[in-house]
């Protein structure tokens, strides 16, 4: 299926949709309504949970938040409904703004209860704050007018929520294609791999956070003008969970799942509304809830990843147009060759008790490569991680480029021009091939959330998408730039991460085993494309456990053992030395 | 493609043919899950006996369609649409929650239809398009019912403690509008959840201001979690509540720290001691004996006899309005509306009923009793 | 606020973060085991209380009729998977394990109702009933998907949570009971009266809570059991069934939860939802211990416990936003001081 064929059957869908409540009957409009202002909440809850991988239990609050603002607004000051509209907008944005800016740092468990604390704090206050009603709430909500249109049918309403639904989904569709959105996949590949990309994980975070407030917040503001009744009770913690439901049965990772989600969990309500008294009569009233979670965990069973990716199997692959050259993106000035790069001073690192590297200190010159050699547990992945901000120094100084990086952050040292790959290969087995690459150009580019949703930023992306499918076709792998990171063999991940680091054009690459399970025809291109890259006046230090590898293909080589340096110099002086022989290769040769 | 699929399935499972049917539609919603449920599960017992009671009106089958909305206002609202939009009911009745019922209300008065209430519902409708009433007492009756009875036994001040929701809400609020001058003065507005495990603070605060009752603004089982602290923080005042109390597992679980309760309630709560010439006694009987042949078991609360109350309201109005118009057509509706805002001293369980355009109750004094509970039951105080 | 009520609202928060902490501690137990965060484990509580209340009442409880149907569902799982793996020898232990021993007991229960039994013996009855509940949820809901994500694991937990809720709806109905007390000692502490059942319940907590700590950290099986929650393939690799470990887990946990809901139906009245609240609170208490300790655990739900007494006192409208809104301090706090664990990463 071509894009033109997607866009196609997807312009049929919005028809279908248009044309919707002039032949179904009026309650299957009632529930389209509601079904859409849910799939809108739904939509923000798959971004922030599916995508970005933040479990929130807090939706309904924020729903609540809009709906009772646009509540004040017009049904107890008397204003416009479209005031009402920017008030929840501001008023749900600021408070998520403000949580997320407080919680976000917190990890795992303890920012999933976060959401529940406040998720139930706001929700408690909705009925304590006087002026909004308290338990019974605030009855005679205006209908929202669009000039002199007053919304009131069912019909009119629903073309409204469902406008803002379909504009949301191809919005979302656009931003989760760009730079930003990419950046928002990448969450969920932990931390580590997102700083080092030079990505501020906790902005991003807090980017999608507010997002899904937003998203929320459309969502309140219609419910509040389309039931013209709002209560505390729509917003507890409850609802939170049934939206997170919505976005698990739809398909968490998918902006579409958010509304089939909705439509899903809607529908099965209404049915067994309908057939459970044919079954069991006088106590169908419990009954529904018990048969509708046993549905849903009998679903959650057989179809735990949702029903969009379950249907998403059957459908043929979509064809995508590879990129076509395009405007360079700007380039780093690579230091001249010979001039020092790099400057490790009696670096130390404890944990504990135990010293993993103790006073050393190496130098690193521009257009050379430098190995790290060591038996294992020598403290070699440890100053890697010193040296590229994962891990805090204890004492000691680190220089880049003539300035001192020893306190900085990751994200910073990343953006200086230090590209690293991992000993664990970190990549996002999701994502396709070219899309792991582009996270790498991510420091190059400068697209914002706005520009991505809306398609503003088609010349930077032909950009990047060109340099990323160039890097490819260096390491190798330009032939199916589609096929998913994760079905790649192990030695092809590792040139996929050295792509990806190569895309954002370091000054240096810090290469963590990069031969570590690779075979010798594999390793013997490998060491080609570190010779190719040398010429092209690219620095490299890497970590290595196959002698044969290293000693043809580095300048100088570093010893460390028991966390200490133990001696450096060319390779050949290297295998000669007793020492080194004594500690790592066992003995005299 | 996957919107087009999910359409059609909702189309299949949605198309209901519906033509004008000689019998008569109710739609009656309750809240059999969530936390009304304790309310809301006697007014399905209570529609049932009504069901048992008188089941047709002038030779013309009703036919009852009973939802449930899980104490959830959406839910009641999309059941309220539901029931005229696709079952095409000539009234609407529900619910047990307030937050629901004026959820309803709004539905009701939008699609046309007329609807009885039967939980307390705030505020004043359109006299010109009113579509709705409601058949409890409203709270701010209950309570001055309540401290007459306070004023009559030379209480002065007193401590308020009620559910953290809209009727702990309906009730202070009824208790303050109560006041009036020096009679009588609310000193505190504590509240508490219907799961809470302790009100011990709530309690401290209150004796803290030395009230010479407390009046209680719960319901059901639960409202006796602040008289079991009073007790045993030794309080020795007097203690009121109101209908909402009336119940056995209330009393079961109060215990000795419930006796001597004074709550108003209707008069159906204590039929057998009403006197004989009383307005409510044989129509009580009556609606014990149907309740018990419905239900398989007795009458224990006072919130089953609303929905009782209303479709007698129901019957007698549409026994008037057909004989102008027939069932299923907007004409009915609009008659039965009319009907029922035509009640004349209709004589329910609860009350005498009266209503008129312009407001949402019909009830008055008569309406309500003071009863104590002693040694376990409930005694006529008049 | 005076020193007098100062005490009276310590003791009170105390007798509350009891219940919490007995709660905590099972909750504890199972997450140790099998990373499921196991909401349902306040439902059984409150299931409990409901069914001594029941049994008190001369009535069968509708639990009874509830083990009846998991047994039945459970055997047929298994039964149905022993057959596809080719292992139809272990079928006749299955049948025993999953079907026959339930149906005992709710048989027994079902004949003991007749007699009118004495309150120990109701005791023991309605212990018996509630244990088999979890091992049998575990064996029907949890199992299939016990290598998915903790978040599709929490995902289950809160829509079996939604199920037993509505079925404890439909069997109890929407009232709620206190059962007797065990004991109606009462003791003074510093002028303020302490119920024997308030004491017995922090004894229980105590013990629980020692016994655990001393079992998984210091024995051999403790051990087994939480390894198979840190890797199973690995456990699996040094010879530990990580279902048999699971069903351990859930049969230790019914029970503490069976003893929670027979030692707090005396002094709360339980209803069919009650445990919901109860189980998030203690789950905060459970949080601020670390997910891990028991002591931790049972401590953390005492100071939730407290800090509600205060609350509550302080602005009883408020209470609850004041105790959710403080949890995220607490929460920064401790997130701050924990040893940063490697991310679950997931795909």
């Amino acid at each position: 299926m071509t894009g033109a064929q997607t866009r196609l059957v997807a312009a049929a869908a919005v028809l279908c949709l248009l044309i919707a409540p002039f032949w179904l009957n009026p309650f299957s409009v009632t529930l389209l309504n509601y079904i859409g202002i849910y799939a809108l909440a739904a939509i923000g809850l798959a971004l922030l949970t599916g995508v970005g991988g933040i479990i929130s239990f807090g939706q309904a609050a924020f729903v609540g938040i809009a709906a009772y603002s646009t509540a004040w607004v017009s049904a107890a000051n008397g204003y416009s409904p479209w005031l009402g509209l920017a008030l929840a907008i501001v008023m749900t944005c600021a408070i998520a703004g403000i949580l997320g800016f407080v919680t976000l740092r917190l990890q795992g468990h303890f920012l999933s209860l976060s959401t529940v604390a406040w998720g139930l704090a706001i929700y408690f206050l909705f009925g304590n704050i006087d002026g909004l009603g308290n338990y019974n709430g605030i009855s005679n909500i205006p209908p929202i007018a669009i000039g002199s249109l007053l919304l009131t049918e069912s019909w009119q309403i629903y073309l409204l929520i469902w406008g803002i639904v379909v504009a949301v989904l191809i919005l979302c569709y656009n931003l989760l294609d760009s730079r930003v959105g990419r950046a928002m996949r990448a969450l969920r590949g932990g931390n580590t791999l997102v700083e080092s990309l030079g990505i501020s994980a906790f902005r991003i975070k807090l980017l999608t956070f507010v997002l899904a407030a937003f998203l929320g917040a459309l969502s309140g503001w219609l419910y509040a003008h389309l039931s013209r009744f709002i209560s505390p009770g729509p917003f507890d913690a409850g609802m939170g969970i049934e939206y997170l439901m919505m976005a698990m049965v739809g398909g968490a990772g998918s902006v579409l799942g958010g509304v089939v989600g909705a439509a899903i969990v809607t529908l099965l309500k209404n049915s067994v509304q309908d057939y459970l008294p044919l079954i069991a009569r006088g106590a169908s009233g419990q009954l529904e809830i018990v048969a509708f979670s046993a549905l849903f965990i009998l679903f959650l069973q057989r179809a735990r990843q949702g029903i969009v990716p379950f249907l998403a199997g059957f459908l043929p692959e979509p064809k995508l147009a590879v990129p076509q050259p395009a405007a360079a993106l700007p380039r780093r000035a690579q230091p001249a060759p010979g001039k020092l790069l790099l400057k490790v001073d009696a670096v130390e690192r404890r944990f504990g008790g135990l010293v993993a590297v103790n006073n050393v200190s190496f130098e690193v010159r521009a257009g050379e490569i430098l190995g790290l050699i060591g038996p294992n547990g020598a403290g070699k992945s440890t100053i890697f991680n010193l040296l590229t901000g994962a891990l805090r120094v204890n004492g000691g100084e680190i220089a880049f480029a003539g300035r001192p990086i020893t306190h900085d952050p990751q994200c910073h040292i990343a953006r200086a021009g230090v590209a690293r790959t991992f000993q664990h290969v970190k990549l996002r087995p999701r994502m396709s091939l070219l899309d792991n690459v582009l996270l790498g150009t991510y420091a190059r580019t400068r697209s914002g959330l706005l520009a991505g949703a809306l398609r503003l930023d088609r010349a930077e992306e032909a950009s990047a998408r060109y340099a990323a499918l160039c890097e490819l076709q260096r390491v190798g792998l330009g032939e199916k730039p589609f096929e998913l990171a994760g079905n790649l063999p192990l030695g092809n991940q590792r040139l996929l991460e050295i792509a990806r680091a190569l895309a954002a054009d370091p000054a240096l690459l810090v290469l963590d085993e990069p031969a570590a399970g690779l075979r010798r025809q594999e390793k013997l291109r490998l060491a080609e494309l570190l010779r190719a890259l040398r010429k092209d006046n690219l620095t490299i230090l890497l970590v290595e456990h196959d002698m044969e590898f290293v000693m043809t293909l580095v300048d100088r080589i570093v010893v460390l053992d028991f966390g200490s340096k133990l001696c450096e110099g060319e390779p050949a002086a290297i295998r000669g030395d007793a020492r080194v022989q004594e500690a790592y290769l066992g003995g005299v040769a | 493609m996957r919107k087009l699929m999910s359409l059609t399935a909702l189309l299949a499972g949605l198309m209901a043919a519906t033509a004008a049917r000689a019998e008569i539609t109710i739609g009656f919603v309750t809240s059999l899950s969530g936390n009304g449920s304790s309310i809301g599960i006697p007014y399905g017992k209570g529609i049932a006996a009504a069901v048992e009671y008188r089941g047709e009106v002038n030779g013309e089958k009703i036919r009852l369609i009973q939802l449930d909305d899980g104490s959830d206002p959406s839910a009641a609202t999309r059941n309220a649409r539901k029931l005229i939009e696709e079952d095409k009911v000539d009234i609407l009745i529900g619910t047990a929650t307030a937050p629901s019922t004026i959820a309803m209300m709004a539905v009701a008065n939008e699609l046309k239809v007329p609807m009885i209430a039967v939980s307390p519902v705030v505020g004043a409708p359109n006299a010109a398009d009113q579509w709705g009433i409601s058949v409890p007492q409203p709270a701010g009756l209950l309570v001055k019912i309540v401290a007459d009875r306070m004023k009559r036994d030379h209480m002065k001040n007193i401590g308020y403690i009620g559910f953290s929701d809209a009727w702990g809400d309906l009730v202070y609020n009824g208790a303050k509008a109560a006041e009036g001058g020096e009679d009588i003065k609310i000193l505190t507005n504590e509240r508490y959840a219907r799961t809470d495990t302790s009100v011990t603070g709530q309690i401290l605060k209150i004796m803290a201001v030395h009230p010479d009752a407390v009046l209680i603004g719960g319901s059901g089982t639960q409202g006796a979690l602040p008289l079991l602290t009073l007790a045993e923080r030794g309080f020795k005042g007097k203690t009121y509540g109101t209908v909402a109390l009336v119940n056995p597992d209330f009393v079961r679980v109060g215990g000795k720290a419930a006796e001597g309760i004074q709550v108003s309630a209707g008069p159906v709560i204590v039929a057998e001691q009403l006197p004989d010439d009383h307005f409510a006694k044989k129509l009580a009987l009556a609606f014990r004996a149907a309740y018990q042949k419905a239900n398989g078991a007795p009458t224990t609360d006072g919130f089953s006899a609303y929905s009782f109350d209303a479709w007698l309201i129901f019957t007698e109005a549409a026994a008037r309005a057909l004989k102008s118009a027939k069932p299923g057509t907007t004409d009915f509706r609009k008659a039965l509306r009319d009907e029922i805002l035509n009640t004349k001293e209709l004589a329910g369980v609860h009350a005498v009923y009266n209503f008129k355009p312009g407001a949402y109750h019909g009830v008055d004094d008569r309406s309500l009793v003071i009863v104590k509970l002693t040694n376990g039951a409930w005694k006529y105080e008049p | 606020m005076t020193p007098d009520i100062a005490a009276i609202l310590a003791i009170d928060g105390i007798a509350s973060g009891a219940v919490y902490a007995l709660v905590a501690i099972g909750t504890v137990l199972i997450f140790t085991v099998t990373r499921v965060i196991f909401i349902p484990f306040g439902d059984i509580a409150a299931f409990t209380a409901l069914t001594l209340a029941a049994l008190d009442a001369k009535q069968l409880p509708g639990t009874a009729a509830l083990v009846a149907v998991l047994a039945c569902l459970a055997c047929a799982m298994e039964s149905v998977a022993l057959v596809r793996a080719g292992a139809a020898r272990a079928l006749p232990r299955a049948i025993l394990c999953y079907l026959a021993l339930p149906l005992i007991v709710v048989g027994i229960v079902w004949a003991a109702v007749k007699f009118d039994p004495p309150l120990p013996v109701r005791l023991v009855l309605t212990l018996m009933l509630i244990t088999p509940i979890a091992p049998l949820l575990d064996r029907i809901v949890f199992r299939p998907i016990a290598d998915g994500s903790v978040l599709l694991l929490l995902t289950v937990s809160v829509a079996l949570h939604f199920a037993l809720v509505g079925l404890g709806l439909m069997f109890f109905g929407p009232e709620g009971v206190r059962t007797e007390p065990l004991t109606s000692l009462s003791t003074e502490i510093g002028g303020i009266t302490v119920s024997g059942q308030t004491v017995l319940i922090l004894l229980a907590a105590l013990l629980f809570s020692v016994l655990l700590f001393l079992f998984f950290d210091f024995t051999l099986i403790g051990k087994a059991l939480r390894a198979t929650a840190i890797n199973r393939t690995g456990a699996r690799l040094m010879g530990i069934r990580p279902a048999r470990a699971g069903t351990i887990a859930y049969l230790l946990g019914s029970l503490m939860a069976g003893v929670s809901g027979i030692l707090i139906a005396p002094v709360n009245t339980i209803f069919y939802d009650s445990g919901f609240l109860i189980g998030l609170k203690a789950f905060v208490g459970v949080i601020v211990g670390g997910m891990t300790s028991y002591p931790g655990a049972a401590l953390g739900a005492l100071g939730v416990g407290i800090l509600e007494s205060f609350a509550s006192f302080e602005s009883s409208t408020l209470k609850d936003v004041i105790v959710f809104s403080l949890l995220i301090p607490i929460l920064l706090w401790l997130s701050f001081g924990a040893p940063h664990s490697d991310e679950e990463i997931e795909e």
